[in-house]
């Protein structure tokens, strides 16, 4: 923690820029693995990406992931200039994608506040062993030197280390100044011998002639001779020994400048000597070649494409979204409060009621805006899936596609967070025991791939998600033997639809697997799955053919935030209905109810008979109102469940901001019925009905 | 205030330099996502320098100082490179940017360089 | 390192609060609570009833646009209830981010009660001690000190099999 320069936002960035690179390139990796060959498309994409998280993460000062990048990058290095045939694309997608496994699972632990500990030394040298077999026959010594990890630091000994000074003085010709400069660069700055370089290509107009040592700065140990002995430049100019000193100072990253002038310009031509010789000596010469990112390639790429449309995308952090949603929440319940303050009861308002319109008008628009905001499209969660697919197949060896529909379709950011997981079991579930065997697909003459569709649409105030497989379907006599075997069968048997059959296996404690397989788990899983939807407050229910296939539908609210809710009366008590529950209300007439021998009593509707539910009743609540035409019934539908309730009266519909019960509260029971509460415009407290755990008390 | 140019596709990189000079009297104008609209935006904001990352999608750094030092040949630019782009970075050299910076850099000598290049 | 001055300023806070206590009455006998969860003293205001709560939970009011949940403390401890009036207070107290109202007869004062003048609770059997850390002695009187926390998370099994 301690030289690490970071800041908050620093850290969010790098976390979700890496996190989005990889998803990239994982689906790239996906999508190119099943071809004999990489795009080369991808290959220059997954370079780039991986680069840039070796970058990234050295600035954060997290080597093992830098370190393992470059290893990934320098494989890909080769993938693209070399272009090797014969190359095990299975096994390097395997290698890459536990690559991004693991720092997938070091960015976790960041994010979550924890050392980045992870060891990727067995990954490092597996991809090194990868690397040196692709590149098969051009591997020279030195590469595979580089290939078994250890760290090559021949040992360069330039022609000459030291000068020799001529003992003879001979006169100089001419008037020009002879300077000695050595110059010292910070230690760490990188490329010192670039950096010398980059002087010497400046030289031009301030020396004749020079000579520096180490002579040659393209040897791949000369920055390490430069950075431990300094640069040594001789030089032969017209300039002043200030002009040169100026000159030099200009270095960037220079710790140390010596400067002398020399008298004895036999130096320089006995060097200029004995450089001569070398040059015609030249035996340590080493390839350029192995020198990496050759110049030649960077011109391919050469085509300048400005992205006319780029859209404007700016990064918010879900903290400040939370507020905001929380302040507008409040906004919502003051503009109730002004507008429908008890001090304004019965006073006639005109210019008031306009602008109180007004102001709802442009409270609702903003909070539509808030709301859309927050809006994030499936897609995202949906693509994760393709890896979840991928890894499945492989290692049950079952093929498998996947279909996405609809991954434009948005939900409150919120919810995505809680859809992953839940989605990922399910189709886990799907093909370990829903998709059969390639073999046995065949000889029920289905197709040997199997599909699965994930569907996203939108349904009123609810989003669908739809997990569909051409499987076997779910076995209706297994899943009701277990049912039976658990107790977990409240209805005579011979009443039980085969959709409610399929749909006990959402029960607690359910599971029709003996064997626990490393994916499925037991019923674990699938409740768990179930808690995930409902505390997002979304529903599951499913659908089966034997042998046909199996269908899972999740509901989810498109925002628990704020709901559009009818206010009633009960006694002293204030509820609220959200009104997309809501079929219609009207006052009941006696011939209308029927009352049957277990005295339930009932409605009659347009022919249809529908459960009445006296909320002054199941809540024992006081009120006077208990006679049926004195009060209001209002008909309400969840799941093509009908009930009629009856309360006092209607108060009036507004936008409601959902708050949860206390904690308190709610650890102290749960309530059936109740979804939460909200605050009315007089300040009262209204409690929030569930309608499906309505309908519960009437079943 | 001496006016600055970011030019990197990594969002993460933008920020990195930006809350480096946070502090200075140095003002980052401008931060291109790849080299070409790296190019446009100098021409348009003329900054006295410009942070240059090496490897970009659709244009690269090499190029797009290329294009720069043919706009405006005085032009002050420092290459951001990582470790093992020694080809690339003597190639910007050649091709006139001022000074590099590797991979990683602590912020003090972030500052003193663009300092030297700029003359502060 | 800023987390930490921060929670050095906390316990800092918390350690001048030790020992002090606000105490209010039931009936004949005066309870104390740690001055440390106390967050406000108000008066009595509309509770919303909410249905299927054991008997002392009276149900939530409105406390500036937060919902809490009010309990009577004299039910808690299965005491005869009586009316509220103006002199009843709501002492809302936060524990553990969890917030709760105690409605109580009267508030009396803070005071300091210093460990030495702390006794262990006697074992008795009448209902209600088991929410008592301690026996405060100040002056000639005695205040009985409450367990917060179990007042707030000892579920009543009784209570909720009632239901």
């Amino acid at each position: 923690m301690s030289n690490r320069y970071v800041n908050e936002p620093m850290l969010d960035l790098f976390i979700f820029e890496s996190m989005q690179l990889i998803e990239q390139m994982e689906l790239l990796i996906i999508s190119n693995e099943k071809s004999s060959s990489y795009a080369s498309d991808a290959i220059n994409e997954i370079f780039r990406i991986m680069h840039t998280i070796k970058g990234s993460s050295a600035m954060m000062l997290y080597n093992n992931i830098s370190t393992l990048a470059h290893s990934i990058e320098d494989l890909f290095f080769v993938l693209r200039e070399d272009k090797p045939q014969n190359v095990d694309y299975s096994e390097l997608s395997d290698l890459v994608l536990e690559g991004l496994d693991f720092i997938k699972v070091e960015i976790v632990k960041i994010r979550n506040g924890d050392e980045a500990d992870g060891d990727a030394s067995e990954l490092i040298k597996s991809l090194r062993v990868f690397h040196a077999t692709i590149k098969g026959k051009d591997l020279c010594a030195k590469d595979q030197h580089v290939a078994e990890g250890a760290v090559s630091h021949e040992d360069y000994t330039p022609e000459k280390q030291q000068y020799y000074i001529s003992k003879v003085r001979t006169d100089t010709t001419s008037l020009k100044n002879t300077f000695q400069a050595t110059l010292r660069f910070e230690p760490d700055c990188g490329m010192e011998n670039l950096r010398a370089f980059g002087i010497i290509n400046e030289l031009g107009d301030l020396a004749e002639e020079y000579y520096h040592i180490p002579e040659d700065l393209d040897h791949e140990d000369s920055a390490r001779i430069i950075s431990e002995q300094g640069f040594t430049l001789l030089l032969k100019t017209e300039r002043s020994l200030e002009e040169i000193h100026r000159g030099l100072l200009q270095t960037s990253a220079l710790k140390d400048l010596q400067l002398n002038q020399v008298e004895n310009c036999d130096l320089f031509n006995d060097l200029l000597k004995e450089r001569k010789i070398s040059l015609e000596d030249s035996s340590a010469r080493v390839p350029a070649s192995c020198g990496r990112d050759r110049l030649a390639n960077e011109h391919e790429d050469n085509e300048i494409h400005v992205t006319a449309n780029q859209p404007s995308i700016i990064n918010v952090s879900v903290a400040k979204l939370d507020q905001l949603m929380d302040l507008v929440g409040e906004m919502v319940i003051a503009e109730a409060m002004v507008t429908q303050n008890p001090d304004l009861k019965g006073l006639e308002l005109n210019n008031f009621e306009k602008a109180a319109r007004q102001l709802r008008k442009i409270a609702s628009e903003l909070q539509d805006t808030v709301m859309s905001v927050r809006m994030v499209p499936l897609a995202g969660t949906f693509q994760k899936m393709n890896r979840t697919l991928r890894d499945m197949c492989k290692k049950l060896n079952k093929e498998v596609r996947l279909q996405l529909i609809g991954q434009e379709t948005e939900v409150d950011k919120n919810i995505i967070e809680h859809i992953s997981d839940p989605l990922m079991h399910l189709i886990r579930n799907s093909i370990d025991h829903g998709i059969e065997m390639p073999e046995e697909r065949e000889a029920r003459g289905k197709t040997r791939l199997g599909t699965i569709t994930l569907e996203a649409k939108n349904a009123g105030g609810d989003v669908l998600i739809i997990i569909r497989d051409d499987g076997e379907g779910f076995n209706k006599d297994r899943i009701l033997a277990k049912a039976r075997e658990k107790g977990l069968i409240r209805v005579p048997e011979d009443e039980i639809t085969d959709k409610e059959i399929y749909n006990l296996v959402f029960l607690p404690g359910f599971s029709t697997n003996e064997a626990v397989t490393e994916f499925s788990g037991r019923g674990v899983g699938m409740d768990v799955v179930v808690k995930n939807i409902e505390a997002v407050g979304g529903t599951i229910a499913t659908d089966s053919v034997s042998g046909k296939g199996t269908t899972i539908t999740l509901k989810i609210p498109l925002t628990l935030a704020i709901i559009d809710g009818m206010n009633i009366k009960v006694g002293d008590a204030r509820y609220t209905i959200p009104t997309t529950a809501i079929k219609e209300s009207f006052r009941p007439k006696m011939t209308e109810v029927i009352v049957d021998p277990d005295d339930n009593e009932m409605m009659m509707v347009r022919g249809q008979c529908f459960p009445i539910l006296r909320l002054h009743d199941i809540y024992h609540i006081q009120t006077d109102v208990t006679h049926f035409t004195d009060g209001i019934i209002i008909m309400v539908e969840q799941d093509n469940k009908t009930l009629c309730i009856f309360a006092d009266e209607l108060i009036g519909q507004q936008q409601v901001v959902v708050k949860a019960l206390p904690t308190y509260i709610r650890d102290t029971k749960k309530v059936r019925g109740l979804a939460g509460c909200t605050l009315l415009g007089d300040g009262s407290i209204s409690l929030i009905l569930d309608v499906a755990g309505l309908i519960g008390f009437r079943q | 205030m001496k006016k600055l140019l970011i030019v990197d596709d990594a969002a993460f990189m933008r920020l990195t330099i930006r809350t480096m000079l946070q502090k200075y009297e140095i003002e980052v104008i401008g931060e291109a996502v790849n080299g070409a609209i790296g190019v446009e935006m100098y021409k348009q904001l003329h900054p006295d320098v410009v942070t240059m990352d090496i490897t970009m999608p659709e244009m690269s750094g090499i190029e797009a100082l290329k294009a720069i030092k043919a706009f405006d040949p005085q032009a002050k630019v420092i290459m951001v490179s990582a470790m093992g782009q020694e080809g690339m970075v003597k190639e910007a050299i050649i091709s006139g940017a001022k000074t590099f910076i590797v991979k990683p850099f602590k912020e003090e000598f972030f500052y003193q360089t663009i300092c030297k290049v700029i003359g502060i | 390192m800023a987390d930490i001055v921060e929670q050095d300023t906390q316990d800092q806070i918390e350690d001048t609060q030790k020992g002090k206590f606000l105490t209010f009455c039931m009936g004949s006998e005066f309870y104390g609570i740690e001055i440390k969860y106390v967050t406000e003293i108000i008066g009595l205001q509309p509770i919303t009833e909410i249905p299927e709560m054991p008997i002392y939970i009276k149900g939530i009011i409105n406390l500036r646009g937060k919902i809490i949940p009010v309990m009577d403390v004299r039910l808690r401890f299965k005491k005869p209830f009586r009316e509220y009036n103006d002199r009843t207070c709501i002492v809302v107290i936060d524990i553990r981010e969890v917030s709760i109202g105690l409605i109580v007869d009267s508030v009396s004062e803070v005071i300091s009660i210093p460990d030495e003048e702390i006794v262990a609770p006697p074992n008795m059997a009448k209902e209600g001690n088991k929410y008592i850390k301690g026996i405060g002695k100040v002056g000639s009187d005695v205040k009985l000190l409450l367990d917060s926390d179990k007042l707030l998370n000892e579920t009543d099994l009784e209570n909720m099999s009632d239901l």
